[in-house]
């Protein structure tokens, strides 16, 4: 005999349940410490751009932050249940998509607004391209590293972003549009390369999830 | 039959074993080819593309491999540091032999002993290179010191992070706050008097940056770099000391122990920043701490200069002797002119720089006294690299010799210590320069223009008969041949 609350849930899940599924994926993925990393990320740029920054310095404040919620973001894809989670079903792909895209959009969000009334390098546009080709790193590198992991190759990304804005000053200026933080913001080149590893980065985290063991 | 009673490990024998197992399983390890990337990336090289004095490079160094290995190290550090809470085997793992302090201190010294590695190896690769293309002046041990003293702070960091708040988001977090905090510290940097100079980030006046006039006449001074070690070193002491805190840690003596470590540390770190506080911008253009400073720093490095084959040699110090035969080539034809004149120079010599702190982040470089001086008369030489400024690659520096410095030697020696020079020595200047076209007033610039077409013994010889009235201002424009 098979009782009532322990049987296959029928093709096609009703409403709530679809919500309480999406509400245990978020939870599993620590989803609204993520949120609350991100927010205290644009709570501190807001502080930070009210301080008088040297033109380099100001240059590179956004980018710091936007690693910070790109990185947070990465982490997220670590899964705490491996390979039983992974043959539960067929919305898991959805839920990770769903879950990479909105919190990328949220860290966009948060720090264009902290850029409102303030002198942010670079302006809305410049946020949302960093943040998405960050984020499409740290994507990657946790299909490839692992959630937990991930932050290695946003951390390198960062280091040479950096750097790429600081030879804008002393040169040989980088100008790679791969190297986009030290590109203008309205540079297609530069929006191109991060759209392009932002999309790589959600399909790989899409279709294969991060490369975790049990229990990281 | 029984086997043999093991006999009980040596403390220091079952230590090292715990800490070769660290060893083997540290995340560092994993790290080290990416901060080495990105030191060849970041650091070794943009300072290939720079003239090779250990000055530029050196203190270049120190400040950009800080930059790459604090987030490497303690992101890899934090990550460690964590593995316990991570998997949940703080309970686990608490009732095994060695107290949990001393098991997260073999988790940080394998950390930082491969970060130590992996940095030296990397400082290695570039002071050789460097040692075979500079000509003097190094190489220079305290940027190396300071960055070394950084990784075992940086590791520190990452562990407690990690150790006390163990999370998915505690590893990226602190690893890009910290980045956010050093690039934090050079902002608030004002003057050479500036606590935040403790930052392992600030090889030299900060303001200036790695500077090619410093270091080479003086000696670099380690009053800086042995505040900021000292700095580092009582952070590392301090978390260290706040990891064996916790009552898990171990027990009431180790506990109180640890105590006294962060008590040690705190005090060692406020003393440095103290120290850092009280620095000032000396002459040389290092930064002087009174309480470090020893009175050998001030006197002058005796070298042998190198000396270019013109009509009047050019010598410089033999740390710039790559930029030797571009100057002598830029200078040679006004020096053939003015070979042989009265009061010329029998030699062009290389001079110190000297630096003096204005207000806010200012600072002033000159010449100490006049250009030329001494019997026989000695010119005294700036190059245009010694004057503050981004580093300049040979042919930029040769560029500036060019315009500058020979304009500056005939000024010198055409209008004396006039400030404001009169109508026939522009006149006389501009001729010998060709740059009489460059002239606004039109009568000064035709006088030029016949100077200049005139035989070059011819100038010689007019030069030689009327420099002396030239130069003190007694012949007028009309007066000109």
């Amino acid at each position: 005999m098979i009782y009532e609350a322990t049987r296959t849930p029928q093709a096609g899940l009703p409403p709530r349940t679809g919500l309480r599924l999406a509400l245990l994926h978020l939870a599993s993925r620590r989803v609204p410490a993520a949120l609350a990393a991100i927010t205290a990320c644009a709570v501190v740029l807001r502080i930070a751009l009210h301080w008088p920054w040297d033109a380099y310095g100001a240059l590179q404040l956004p980018l710091i932050f936007e690693a910070g919620c790109a990185a947070t973001i990465a982490a997220t894809t670590a899964s705490p249940f491996g390979e039983p989670e992974r043959a539960t079903g067929p919305r898991l792909p959805l839920l990770r998509l769903g879950t990479a895209l909105a919190l990328t959009a949220a860290a966009a969000g948060a720090l264009a607004a902290a850029g409102i009334g303030a002198h942010l390098a670079g302006g809305s546009l410049d946020v949302l391209r960093n943040t998405a080709g960050l984020t499409g790193i740290g994507l990657l590198c946790a299909a490839v590293l692992g959630g937990a992991r991930a932050w290695t190759g946003q951390m390198a990304y960062l280091m040479i972003g950096v750097y790429a804005l600081y030879t804008q000053w002393h040169g040989p200026a980088l100008s790679s549009p791969w190297i986009w933080p030290a590109r203008p913001p309205h540079d297609l080149g530069a929006a191109t390369c991060a759209g392009l590893v932002f999309a790589a980065g959600l399909v790989a985290v899409t279709v294969s999830g991060s490369r975790d063991p049990l229990g990281e | 039959m029984t086997a043999a009673p093991v006999a009980p490990a040596l403390p220091l024998r079952a230590a090292g074993r715990l800490l070769r197992l660290e060893l083997r399983r540290s995340a560092m390890l994993t790290m080290a080819p990416l901060a080495a990337v990105l030191f060849w990336f970041v650091v070794y090289r943009p300072s290939m593309a720079f003239p090779p004095l250990w000055n530029v490079r050196a203190m270049g160094m120190q400040t950009r491999a800080v930059s790459v290995f604090a987030p490497t190290v303690i992101g890899a550090a934090a990550w460690i540091g964590s593995r316990e809470g991570r998997h949940a085997i703080t309970d686990l793992v608490a009732g095994t032999a060695r107290s949990r302090w001393a098991r997260q201190f073999a988790a940080w010294a394998a950390a930082t002993g491969w970060a130590l590695l992996a940095y030296l190896a990397c400082v290695a690769v570039l002071y050789v290179v460097t040692a075979r293309q500079a000509g003097g002046g190094g190489p220079l041990w305290w940027p190396v010191a300071v960055g070394a003293a950084s990784l075992p702070a940086f590791a520190a960091l990452g562990f407690a992070a990690g150790a006390l708040r163990p999370s998915r988001f505690t590893t990226p977090l602190v690893a890009i706050l910290a980045f956010l905090a050093l690039q934090l510290s050079v902002q608030m940097i004002h003057d050479s008097g500036s606590d935040w100079q403790i930052s392992p980030l600030v090889a030299g006046p900060w303001q200036i940056g790695a500077d090619e006039g410093v270091a080479t006449f003086y000696h670099y001074l380690p009053d800086l770099p042995i505040a900021q070690i000292m700095f580092l070193a009582g952070l590392t002491a301090a978390l260290l000391g706040v990891l064996g805190l916790p009552a898990a840690a171990g027990g009431r003596w180790l506990r109180r122990s640890a105590a006294a470590v962060t008590a040690a540390g705190l005090l060692t770190c406020g003393t440095a920043v103290a120290l850092a506080g009280t620095g000032r911008l000396d002459a040389h253009g290092m930064i002087a701490i009174p309480g470090l400073h020893s009175a050998a720093g001030d006197r002058p490095v005796g070298y042998a200069p190198v000396c270019g084959h013109t009509a009047i040699p050019v010598c410089l110090h033999p740390a710039y002797t790559v930029y030797l035969p571009a100057v002598t080539a830029a200078l040679e034809p006004v020096l053939d002119e003015v070979a042989g004149l009265p009061g010329a120079p029998v030699r062009i010599s290389q001079a110190a720089a000297t630096y003096r702190q204005e207000t806010g982040n200012g600072v002033a470089i000159g010449l100490a006294g006049p250009l030329i001086s001494g019997t026989p008369p000695v010119y005294h030489l700036l190059l245009p690299n010694q004057r503050g400024g981004p580093t300049m690659t040979v042919s930029q520096l040769a560029d500036a010799v060019r315009t500058d410095t020979r304009h500056e030697l005939l000024a010198s020696l055409i209008c004396g210590d006039a400030r404001e020079p009169n109508p026939a020595q522009q006149a006389i200047v501009a001729a010998m320069l060709n740059t009489y076209d460059k002239v606004p007033d039109a009568s000064v610039a035709a006088k030029a223009r016949r100077f200049a077409a005139l035989p070059a013994t011819a100038r010689h010889a007019w030069l030689v008969e009327h420099l002396a009235a030239l130069r003190s201002g007694r012949l007028t424009l009309a007066q000109l041949p």
